[in-house]
């Protein structure tokens, strides 16, 4: 599904002329099948944010390759990095980036919208989702009503509703206590069964990390597969 | 992204900052306004004109002349009725002899004009009391016909005018004839029309109006011979177009079968050239005013952009194309710049029937007259040619406003924005 080969990435900083290079990815290979789900653990700098980028065409890599269902996806331009992760990808992020000024169940439709989808069928799968996720009660919310936990659940629900074959999450439980920080991995975990969306979750957290059925470690900009110690 | 969620999108996002936008209407609003009443002043005072010389026939007359090539312009009339376009086509023929007229005890002088009365119908010969002559012996008078028969007063030997009424009377009208004669036997009129005043103030009228068929009877009383150096008629000939559009069509015509033309309507076109130039420098004085209300809707779209870093991430990151969000922000402006445009239309149609209303009565009563009947002045008129130069301008301005703060939008760094605290 997710195929990485020979990442390397590096930013540039300083002034014209006297530019340093400081590499962020390593020769990276990556693999991730259909179903799966990949965590990421890293400490803060390791380079792991800067690798969802790329995978999700945010940014494009100076070397290397990144094929999704055996489409080179780096070399893409934005209009059509766009309009790939549109149909393809759903994003989870750590601070939820609810729009502020869409009530929940807007939020939620924003992507649908996105796609053109006509408003009755749009309200049908939102209002739906909204049941599965159980923020039926919060439709009308706007984020500043929200917990934190309802907010990743809209986050989430956001993410989920295009159906899209795979979900990025970008510490998608560093804003939450404990306790919700189970719901919302349980959440995780039910959908990726229900639905078999593919998910790739970043995080510092080993214990979010456990609920992966395979785990990476990011360290230095290099990523190996298993539990690296140095890396949490 | 479908077209009505666009529009959708837009307006939620004005809804948000309704006291930003309005202010950037209001601005664009004042600055349109402006452009459409400075421009329509110039529209109103040239209608007005127009209109004033419109309004006598003047305007699509045609006089013809004989020249070297073609004098024999009487038989023509038939000819020149045939040329499309023409509405009439007028020979006034004035008597050039001695002549006597006596209205009971007054006498006096009179010039003695015969027209086609059904061609002078056509274009409207002006009328203060009474009817156009229908017979032979049936006239219109000139307005100053009384003020040019006499009778001396016996006591103090002082000549006193008429100044009875005229219509109904009849009158007995003597011609010198070929040899220097005066007939014997004078022709009696019967005036059943008084022609209205010349329009310029000194000038007076004390003709004798006829009809055309009373034409053989008069050149029998002249006794002339056939011969055509003997005839005491002066003819006049003028030919009238239909509309003022199509005077040049017709002086043309008339000019290939070798007569001289002149009409008004050669001068009317100077005006209109100078009126011309007159509202292209007054659409650009306004313009300008656009131009300044223009860095209004930048700023404020400048500062929306700048506002919605974050959320313009947001979508870009969950697939937006960047040409809707380019799209997004210029509709925004665009939708300022068509608020704008359609108050400033209302409000200038207001302020134009206002100042209508009000500054002929100041002017009027600075020059301390009345308002007279005859003459109406039209500060400003707003054509719809205006309306659409004017929207044209405003929102293509407006438009061109929002366009540099949506490529900025564009161009916003997705990781950079998710970063954005909230």
């Amino acid at each position: 599904m997710i195929q990485v080969m020979n990442l390397s990435h590096a930013f540039k900083i300083g002034k014209r002329g006297n530019e340093k290079s400081i590499p962020v990815l390593k020769d990276i290979d990556f693999r991730v099948k259909q179903g799966e789900i990949v965590s990421i653990v890293g400490k803060s700098g390791s380079g792991k944010s800067t690798f969802l980028h790329v995978l999700a065409g945010f940014m494009v890599p100076q070397k290397g390759k990144v094929l999704i269902n055996g489409t080179e996806t780096s070399t893409f331009k934005e209009a059509e990095s766009a309009a790939f992760r549109l149909e393809n990808y759903g994003f989870i992020f750590q601070n939820f980036q609810l729009m502020p000024r869409l009530n929940a169940f807007e939020n939620i439709e924003l992507p649908l919208k996105l796609q053109g989808i006509d408003r009755v069928k749009r309200h049908e799968k939102v209002k739906a989702l909204m049941k599965e996720t159980g923020l039926d009660n919060v439709a009308d919310h706007y984020p500043n009503e929200l917990s934190g936990g309802q907010q990743q659940r809209v986050g989430i629900a956001r993410a989920l509703i295009t159906n899209p074959p795979i979900i990025f999450a970008d510490e998608p439980t560093g804003s939450l206590d404990s306790e919700t920080e189970q719901d919302v991995l349980l959440l995780i975990q039910s959908l990726n069964q229900t639905h078999g969306i593919t998910f790739v979750i970043i995080t510092h957290d080993e214990e979010v990390a456990h609920i992966a059925n395979r785990m990476y470690t990011m360290h230095d900009g290099q990523l190996t597969e298993g539990s690296d110690q140095r890396a949490i | 992204m479908q077209f009505k969620d666009q529009i959708d999108f837009v307006r939620q996002h004005i809804r948000r900052n309704k006291l930003r936008v309005f202010m950037t209407i209001l601005a664009a609003t004042m600055g349109t306004a402006f452009l459409i009443v400075l421009a329509s002043v110039g529209f109103g005072i040239h209608d007005t004109l127009r209109d004033e010389m419109l309004s006598n026939r003047l305007v699509t007359e045609i006089q013809v002349y004989e020249s070297d090539d073609a004098q024999n312009l009487e038989e023509e009339v038939d000819s020149f009725k045939k040329i499309e376009h023409v509405k009439a086509v007028i020979n006034q023929q004035r008597l050039g002899t001695n002549s006597e007229t006596i209205l009971e005890d007054y006498e006096g002088y009179h010039d003695f004009v015969v027209s086609d009365f059904k061609e002078e119908a056509k274009v409207g010969f002006e009328l203060k009391e009474g009817r156009l002559p229908q017979e032979a012996h049936e006239v219109v008078v000139g307005s100053d016909f009384g003020t040019a028969l006499y009778i001396e007063s016996e006591e103090n030997e002082e000549l006193t005018t008429y100044e009875g009424k005229l219509i109904g009377e009849q009158f007995s009208y003597a011609i010198e004839n070929i040899e220097g004669d005066f007939v014997e036997d004078p022709m009696t009129f019967t005036i059943v029309g008084i022609g209205e005043h010349p329009t310029k103030e000194w000038e007076y009228d004390r003709n004798i109006f006829a009809d055309v068929s009373v034409l053989p009877e008069l050149e029998k009383l002249y006794n002339a011979d056939d011969e055509k150096d003997m005839d005491p008629w002066y003819s006049n000939i003028t030919v009238y177009a239909d509309k003022v559009e199509n005077v040049s069509k017709v002086s043309k015509e008339i000019k290939e079968q070798g007569y001289y033309t002149y009409s008004i309507s050669d001068e009317l076109k100077q005006l209109d050239v100078f009126f011309l130039a007159l509202k292209a420098g007054l659409i650009f004085v306004g313009t300008i005013a656009i131009l300044i209300a223009s860095i209004g809707i930048f700023n404020t779209m400048t500062m929306a952009v700048t506002e919605r870093t974050r959320e313009i991430g947001v979508m870009k990151a969950i697939g937006a194309n960047p040409k809707l969000i380019q799209r997004l922000f210029v509709m925004e402006s665009a939708w300022i710049g068509v608020m704008g445009t359609v108050i400033a239309i209302l409000l200038s149609y207001g302020v134009s029937m206002i100042a209508n209303y009000i500054l002929p009565i100041i002017v009027f009563s600075a020059l301390g007259e009345g308002n007279p009947d005859d003459f109406e002045i039209v500060f400003s008129v707003i054509p719809w040619q205006l309306i659409v130069i004017a929207s044209i301008i405003s929102i293509g301005v407006a438009v061109i406003s929002g366009w540099r703060p949506a490529r900025k939008a564009t161009k916003i760094d997705v990781i950079q924005a998710l970063r954005q605290e909230l």
